[in-house]
């Protein structure tokens, strides 16, 4: 237990720390309100997190989720422009196609063995490109954005009283998430894939099977993640999702979910996308450019990483010492 | 047929790309016995578990399960049969927690869900039966390696195992870790458990087993029974050799007088793969390292060469002190022709004339930025002349080269500098006859023009035939010089397995 409560006790840290820093900077920081505005925007990066936390904890890597982002959100705008469907007609035909661009990622990653990297690179290019396709036109041919201000739709990105419901969307999908890892055999087979594949093989675990089941997580949290910034936009573009390939890594990195897989959680990437979120409020309450929000997201991330390394390696030999002087007790 | 035998294997046969790697071979396992299998390396042991385990598919030959002729196709049926195997390299999740890692893939289920509480039970259960010293809730990440091998064998035993199947079980454990082992493996038995024990360390398998096969170039040697297991007689089993009666089997060893060139002082890793290894080489000596397979010989000398780091210690050469990295290695005079040919000592997709060059370019003439190919050409010329090297086409690509002109290639880009200390590992491993008696000679003639020559082998008869001198390796600690007498095959496997009497505590 000690490795990863330690661990998590250190990302707790980091939010407290940096919550803590700002605070000192601007007194508008702590207020309530603007703690509801941090937790909104963490959400949809949290969202999709959850996801890309199956897939990194697989060891995998998916970099194609801004772009399933776009393709739901366009499918959903040309819905709601041409056809005559009710709207949750339009929400689940926009959750398929999320789910279908994740099974296409599994499907590749998993059947065609290609490497997670390559593969999700690749997919980002053609979801990205599938949603130019189909993205809506103005009468010169030019893309525009589609306005969707139908207000049974419209009303998802606003709030019951000061909480948002993308936020309880997020909290939900947490809760869901970690359920699942820490209570379903599909969870633990995740970690099993992610740390030892021959292993989790010789233990008759279907590792095709999780791995299309992790990636299509990714694409179901990736088309809530959609529905709720369309609905709060009250409208869609082809570049909908733009850097929601970053963000959702980002959380589960700072989280202590480990890039070479196995390790991490669902809670830990909610404490990291809290920490993405606390730190783009910081950076604009203080008024700095916002360039350097991506340099400094950059630079944790690296920390972070190279920290894991050390401290995994580090973990490892306590164990082994421990395991010795254990056996010379008995 | 004997009503006590779990597993019987008769005349299994098998060849890979028409080289026999097992001929006729018979093994059985009784109920409740430990049966260890033993042979040199080569000799065709784990050929032999993967096809009781469904790796590979034998030839010819059958397979009984308790009385019943049986077909194992993959791994999964000889689970289903009731065998189980301890990988060397551990199978463990170490995320998971024990109860996890036991019941991975057939969790017990409430409502759908992980029933944890009931799995933790079920562990727990098994625990006591066993007496293991484990907990169901612990993180197998937290445990140290014989602990999680135990988790191991728990999983083992958890499908029902009848039959575990153990290979080189202590390679990786402290001498107390193998302790505990021992008395599982004790308890094991008194359960009626059968163990196949598979270890090159010669007095864990007197201690442990009440039979032994010996295996010798893919065939049964012997099977003995606990108490005709005597050590000398198991090595003599294991050579095939009555000693001193055939060449090669022993020589005489000589000391060398000439100045040191090379003194390596007290040097250990940290970690216990090499420890206080102290030695001097001569001038024009072939120096010899043998030992057991995971003695620290290769760690060791991948840290003379400086590619890995040491954390006490030092190396001179000629008196000098030298800093540790493979480049001001190169520049001193140090060359390296490491085990693993294929994968480090050459680049198979470059052609000879590139991988002569690689380890020379300070002495190729360059034309601005460009290297000069004629330069070049004339260097691995010079290389393919010197060694024989055949094709002898400076275009030709190494990886389509033949195993013994593959390891000239990688010779001559070390022979094409002015070497003072060569450190050779395992150069012959693979090659046949004709090239590894050419090899020799390359040694040979090397040691005669004052050069150091560090060889480590498995092969015993390579070791005692090429050797001025050799050391024996055990685990990470030099325990024997030879440096004169006569020296046989059997005094060195003797002393590699720590039947010499000298052993220091790790």
């Amino acid at each position: 237990m000690k490795q990863t409560r330690i661990r998590r006790l250190i990302s707790l840290g980091m939010l407290c720390a940096l919550a803590a820093l700002f605070s000192c900077m601007s007194r508008y920081y702590l207020n309530p309100d603007n703690l509801l505005e941090i937790v909104r925007d963490a959400s949809v990066a949290g969202i999709i997190g959850v996801g890309v936390t199956y897939v990194i904890l697989t060891s995998g890597i998916d970099l194609s989720t801004g772009s399933c982002m776009a393709l739901v959100g366009m499918t959903m705008a040309n819905i709601y422009r041409y056809t005559l469907l009710p709207i949750w007609m339009m929400l689940l035909i926009g959750i398929l196609v999320g789910l279908a661009a994740g099974l296409f990622n599994g499907l590749v990653v998993a059947k065609l063995h290609l490497p997670e990297f390559i593969a999700t690179l690749a997919t980002m290019g053609i979801f990205r490109a599938l949603t130019y396709a189909i993205a809506i036109r103005d009468a010169g041919g030019v893309i525009t954005s589609q306005a969707m201000t139908y207000s049974s739709f419209v009303k998802w990105g606003g709030a019951v009283g000061k909480v948002h419901y993308v936020s309880i969307a997020f909290i939900v999908i947490v809760i869901l998430g970690q359920l699942v890892l820490k209570k379903t055999r599909f969870g633990t087979n995740l970690y099993a894939v992610g740390a030892n594949k021959k292993a989790a093989e010789l233990s008759g675990i279907n590792i095709v099977r999780t791995r299309i089941m992790a990636y299509m997580t990714v694409g179901f949290c990736a088309a809530v993640g959609a529905i709720f910034t369309t609905a709060r936009l009250q409208s869609t573009t082809a570049l909908l999702g733009n850097g929601f390939e970053f963000d959702p890594i980002a959380a589960a990195v700072v989280g202590g979910v480990s890039l070479s897989g196995g390790y991490g959680d669902v809670v830990g990437t909610f404490i990291g996308a809290l920490f993405m979120s606390a730190l783009d409020n910081g950076v604009l309450k203080l008024q700095m450019n916002t360039a350097y929000q991506y340099v400094i997201k950059g630079i944790i991330i690296i920390l972070v990483v190279m920290f894991d390394a050390w401290y995994n390696t580090w973990m490892e030999k306590l164990a082994q010492e421990r395991g010795r002087k254990e056996a010379v007790k008995a | 047929m004997n009503e006590d035998v779990i597993l019987e294997a008769k005349g299994i046969c098998k060849s890979f790309s028409g080289v026999s790697v097992l001929w006729q071979v018979d093994f059985s396992v009784r109920k409740g016995e430990v049966h260890a299998l033993m042979g040199e390396n080569g000799a065709g042991k784990s050929t032999l578990i993967k096809i009781l385990t469904g790796v590979y598919t034998k030839d010819s030959g059958s397979i009984f399960w308790d009385g019943k002729k049986v077909a194992i196709n993959s791994y999964k049926d000889c689970q289903k049969l009731g065998m189980a195997c301890i990988y060397q390299e551990l199978s463990v999740i170490l995320p998971l927690t024990v109860a996890q890692n036991v019941f991975l893939g057939r969790e017990p289920k409430r409502l759908g869900l992980i029933d944890h509480k009931r799995m933790n039970e079920m562990t727990q259960e098994l625990i006591d039966q066993y007496g293991f010293p484990l907990e169901p809730e612990a993180l197998v990440s937290n445990l140290g390696i014989g602990q999680r091998q135990l988790v191991e064998i728990l999983k083992g035993l958890s499908c029902d195992s009848r039959l575990l199947i153990m290979d080189e079980p202590t390679a990786s454990l402290s001498g107390k870790e193998a302790e505990s082992l021992f008395s599982i493996i004790d308890t094991l038995r008194e359960k009626g458990v059968s163990v196949i024990y598979i270890s090159h360390r010669l007095e864990e398998v007197y201690k442990l087993s009440d039979r032994l096969t010996v295996l010798r170039d893919g065939k049964n040697a012997a099977v003995l029974n606990h108490d005709e297991i005597e050590p000398k007689k198991v090595i003599q089993t294991m050579i095939g050799k009555v000693v001193d009666e055939s060449a090669g089997s022993s020589k005489e060893m000589r000391k060398n007088t000439n100045e040191v060139v090379l003194e390596v002082q007290d040097l250990s890793d940290g970690t216990g793969l090499f420890h206080h290894v102290s030695f001097q080489a001569h001038k024009g000596e072939i120096l010899g390292l043998g030992g057991l397979i995971g003695s620290g010989r290769t760690e060791l000398v991948r840290a003379i060469y400086g590619i890995d780091r040491y954390r006490e210690g030092a190396i001179f050469l000629n008196g000098q002190k030298l800093k540790p990295s493979p480049k001001t290695s190169i520049q001193a005079g140090f060359g390296f022709v490491p085990e693993d040919r294929r994968g480090q000592g050459f680049i198979p997709l470059l052609s000879i004339n590139r991988n002569t060059a690689l380890t020379n370019y300070d002495r190729i003439k360059k034309n601005g930025l460009a290297v000069s190919d004629k330069d070049e050409l004339k260097l691995c010329q010079e290389a393919i002349e010197r060694m024989d090297i055949r094709p002898a086409d400076p275009q030709k690509q190494v990886g389509l080269m033949s195993g013994g002109n593959q390891q000239k290639v990688v010779l001559g880009k070390w022979l094409m500098r002015d070497l003072k200390v060569l450190i050779v590992d395992e150069p012959t491993a693979g090659i046949d006859v004709g090239a590894k008696d050419e090899i020799y000679g390359i040694l040979e003639r090397l040691a005669k023009n004052g050069i150091v020559v560090i060889l480590v082998s498995s092969d015993l008869q390579e070791l005692l035939r090429v050797s001025h001198r050799i050391l024996v390796m055990r685990k990470g600690a030099i325990i024997q010089e030879f440096d004169s007498g006569v020296v046989t095959q059997s005094m060195i496997l003797e002393a590699a397995s720590g039947l010499m009497g000298k052993e220091k505590a790790v």
